[in-house]
């Protein structure tokens, strides 16, 4: 089992009437990469600042290293935090910039000045040194903010939204060049983001957050296959939620069919919502086992799929992506089979 | 739509007019015992120049620093938790006991200062009223507003996420203040000193109250050349520097905030 | 830490004012604190002193005269130092705002000399002047601020509504600047009946307005009458900043959020 770096116990944190983050528990391994994934407004970035030590919890402690910091202030957590808007200090050069927490460590200015120069490397800004931030464009002020706080080497590494600033092009090469930089130095990191794709490819675990809880925690390909709830069936990639009624233990009955579910053991008789991506969904031509009959309501060209909105006959609607070039006509209007594969069913919790 | 300016050139040209008048009386001759006047001179200024009217002007000058740097150091820290404070309660004390003062007028401030100054409340170890301490402390007193709202203003520009940054790279709150609140507030603190040393050269009623007619600054030396003595020409050179002084301090001013921008 | 420098600080600042309250119901003519009991007799010298009478009177002449020349003039010089096309704008901003870089007895003393030069020794019209010309920066810097919020594409739509300039004006331009207004409204009255050392120069025993009667009055007499008025001011400014915060949000206006 992997060491427990930093562990979040029942951490509650109210302001005022609202209540960001709810009784939480996370645990942060040893040199994992964990991201914090939600909308806007479920505490992610709440938590990051308990760990942080920005805010005090109204309830629960908090712990890194198997000692207790809750009470202990920002100053003296011995963490690096790289912030959304980079913060890098106006007045001072790139070098003295990142040379901060080095200088707060009453480290020798020899090796100040040598650690700056490697961590610079690092991110390859060797050259920028003696410019101000004003100087510099996002994705370099960007990479001077990882510098500075990996320079002095905490004990973990939070990033608050760091790519969110940046355009599409850029910001895909600087996750990459995150996740290298990651896995080089090896370093325990929180990762906060509200993009689902980069927490897919950056992580090696999610949590999903919603109103201040954690809905599910799990690898990238854990949770997007198996999504527990439909909150992070919806979150995660597309989905459709499809509601039927359980005939047996392996069979539900949706949209006037009768479809067969692998690996799950329904009661007869309840109801249930089931999740299906886009992407499993499967356009024929002949019908058969767990084929449906749908219309087609819109289509959506996108280069390298359609996005195809169908209707069932009970009016419940499903999404299919459709890798071009379709091997079934398609025109708004007509009537289309669909195959539900039964592996491709998840079942949500109600 | 500019012909909407001319009303207000109107009040500006008569305002004009009144510091033309006493440019035109600063050069002419005063002659004692009368409001007539001889011709162009310069024997005003040169006149202001006089030991005893220099002692003033020194004497201004050293009691303006010091209100400057004492207002500096008080009113800071009220406008850094007038800048930060996330109660809005907090705030609206900090802003009704700040304002408040500044409106009230400066009889009634300087006044209560006389009171309090001349052993009303408690008897004071040293002299405090008449003397320049009691200056001093009157000076500092009505200059606070304005530096905390100078001060206040600009601190609120900065943005306190450098203040966390500073605190999770490892700076203990005195250090995250030196090393980077200090520093980013500097442009605020140059303009609010020399605004309030601006004022505070010209101060009247409270060198006039409290000085008690032994402390003198360049304005209570206008009002005893002018309303005394009727040396209205040797008033009008006095107040000329004054104008001068001001206007240069606060052309000063203008260039910092201009360039500082950061 | 900084709770109690704060609290100091604000202490400082209030200290003199809760003193000069206490002083004016002393029953004696002796300044001491805490005071030796209660009586409203300096409130009522105040009210029956005749100088004081005159001189309020004055003062309300004065600041109303200045009040009512000073809004419509610098309301329209804030809208055309906005919307005029202006070479030098900041120039021009400098000069509205020039009376409060003047020293107050060097503006003063120079009213002094014109009024003389142009036989207007005695009259309250220099007065007003004055005090327009004081008054102005503080009515135009208010507005201003107003006018930049203002949208002019709102003025654009009601005219395409079919409203003429005046009627827009009227309808829209001066409705949506009312807190801009409102904040020059006061700040014109609080520094015109405050004015106290340009209206020492230029006005005598007839025209003076309350502070100048004041400060003759502090410096010929100890008794706490001048605590009485000063706290009448104290309490009625207090009240107004007060409510200006309630309603304005005075937080806006200074800081930025």
């Amino acid at each position: 089992m992997t060491k427990a770096v930093v562990e979040l116990r029942g951490c509650t944190r109210d302001y005022g009437a609202v209540r960001a983050v709810d009784a939480l528990d996370l645990t942060v391994h040893e040199g994992e990469f964990l991201s914090l994934l939600g909308p806007s407004g479920c505490g992610k970035t709440t938590t990051l600042n308990l760990i942080a030590g920005f805010v005090p919890p109204t309830a629960g402690r908090i712990v890194i290293d198997g000692q207790d910091v809750t009470a202990r202030p920002a100053h003296l957590r011995g963490l690096g935090v790289v912030f959304q808007s980079y913060a890098l200090f106006p007045h001072l050069s790139i070098r003295e910039n990142v040379a901060f927490g080095l200088r707060e460590r009453r480290l020798p200015a020899a090796e100040i000045d040598r650690r700056v120069g490697e961590a610079l490397e690092l991110v390859r800004l060797d050259r920028a040194g003696r410019q101000r931030p004003s100087e510099l464009s996002g994705g370099m002020q960007q990479r001077v903010a990882l510098a500075r706080a990996l320079v002095y080497r905490p004990r973990v590494l939070l990033l608050d939204e760091p790519l969110a600033a940046l355009d599409k092009k850029l910001r895909e090469s600087m996750r990459d060049e995150l996740r290298g930089i990651q896995r080089t130095v090896g370093i325990t990191t929180i990762f906060v983001t509200h993009d689902q794709a980069e927490a897919l490819g950056l992580s090696d675990r999610i949590a999903v957050m919603n109103a201040g809880r954690i809905e599910q925690l799990g690898a990238p390909r854990d949770i997007y296959a198996h999504p527990r709830t439909r909150f992070v069936a919806d979150f995660i990639g597309a989905s459709t939620v499809l509601r039927g009624r359980a005939l047996a233990a392996d069979r539900v009955a949706v949209a006037g069919g009768n479809l067969r579910v692998a690996g799950v053991a329904l009661r007869a008789g309840e109801d249930v919502e089931l999740a299906i991506r886009p992407e499993r969904v499967q356009l024929v031509s002949a019908p058969g086992d767990n084929v449906v009959d749908a219309h087609v309501d819109g289509l959506v060209y996108q280069g390298a799929q359609t996005e195809l909105t169908a209707r069932l006959t009970d009016g419940q609607r499903v999404l299919v992506f459709v890798t071009e070039p379709s091997p079934v006509p398609l025109v708004t209007g007509e009537t289309v089979r669909l195959h539900l594969p039964a592996d491709a069913f998840m079942l949500l919790a109600s | 739509m500019r012909l909407l300016l001319l009303p207000a050139v109107v009040v500006l040209a008569v305002f004009a007019a009144a510091l033309g008048a006493l440019f035109r009386w600063s050069v002419l001759e005063f002659i004692p015992g009368s409001l007539q006047t001889g011709g162009l001179t310069l024997a005003n200024f040169r006149a202001v120049l006089a030991p005893q009217y220099l002692g003033a002007v020194r004497d201004t000058i050293v009691l303006s620093a010091l209100t400057t740097v004492l207002t500096l150091v008080c009113a800071y820290p009220v406008a850094y938790a007038l800048a930060r404070t996330p109660s809005r309660w907090v705030r609206s004390l900090i802003l009704v006991l700040t304002l408040a003062p500044f409106f009230t007028g400066a009889i009634v401030r300087t006044y209560a200062w006389v009171l309090v100054l001349g052993n009303t409340v408690v008897t004071w170890p040293v002299p405090m009223l008449f003397t320049e301490r009691g200056v001093l402390v009157g000076l500092v007193h009505f200059s606070m507003p304005t530096m905390i709202l100078i001060l206040a203003a600009a601190l609120s520009h900065i943005d306190p996420v450098y203040e966390r940054a500073a605190a999770s790279l490892g700076a203990p709150p005195w250090r995250v203040f030196r090393r980077v609140t200090l520093p980013l507030s500097m442009p605020g603190i140059v303009s609010g000193a020399l605004i309030v040393f601006a004022w505070t050269l010209s101060a009247f009623p409270t060198p006039e109250l409290l000085g008690g007619g032994k402390v003198k600054m360049i304005a209570n030396v206008v009002k005893d050349l002018g309303l005394d003595s009727f040396n209205w020409p040797g008033a009008a050179a006095f107040a000329m520097l004054a104008l001068a002084l001001t206007l240069a301090l606060l052309t000063v001013v203008g260039r910092v905030s201009t360039g500082r921008a950061t | 830490m900084l709770r109690a420098a704060v609290a100091a600080q604000l202490a400082f600042m209030t200290l003199p004012t809760v003193v000069v309250i206490a002083v004016s119901f002393n029953p004696t003519a002796i300044l001491s604190f805490p005071p030796a009991g209660f009586s409203l007799r300096w409130y009522e010298n105040v009210v029956t002193y005749p100088q004081f009478q005159r001189a309020a009177v004055n003062s309300v002449v004065v600041t109303a005269g200045a009040v009512l020349l000073a809004l419509p003039v610098g309301t329209l010089a804030a809208l055309a130092l906005e919307r005029a096309r202006l070479r030098g704008r900041h120039v021009w901003a400098s000069v509205l705002l020039s009376p409060l870089v003047v020293p107050g007895v060097a503006a003063g003393l120079g009213f002094l000399m014109l009024a003389a030069a142009l036989g207007l020794l005695r009259s309250r019209a220099v007065l007003v002047a004055a005090h327009v010309a004081l008054v102005l920066p503080f009515v135009v810097r208010s507005v201003w601020v107003s006018v930049r919020n203002l949208d002019p594409a709102l003025e654009r739509a009601a005219a395409s509504l079919g409203a003429t300039p005046w009627r827009t004006f009227r309808r829209v331009t001066l409705p949506l600047l009312r807190p801009g207004l409102f904040a020059a409204l006061l700040f014109a009255i609080v520094v015109s009946l405050n004015e106290f050392v340009v209206s020492l120069f230029i006005s005598n025993r007839v025209t003076e307005i309350l502070p100048v009667a004041m400060f003759t009055y502090v410096v010929n007499y100890t008794d706490p009458t001048i605590a009485a008025l000063s706290s009448l001011f104290i309490v009625a400014t207090f009240v107004v900043v007060w409510l200006a915060d309630r309603y304005l949000d005075l937080g806006r206006v200074f800081l930025q959020h």
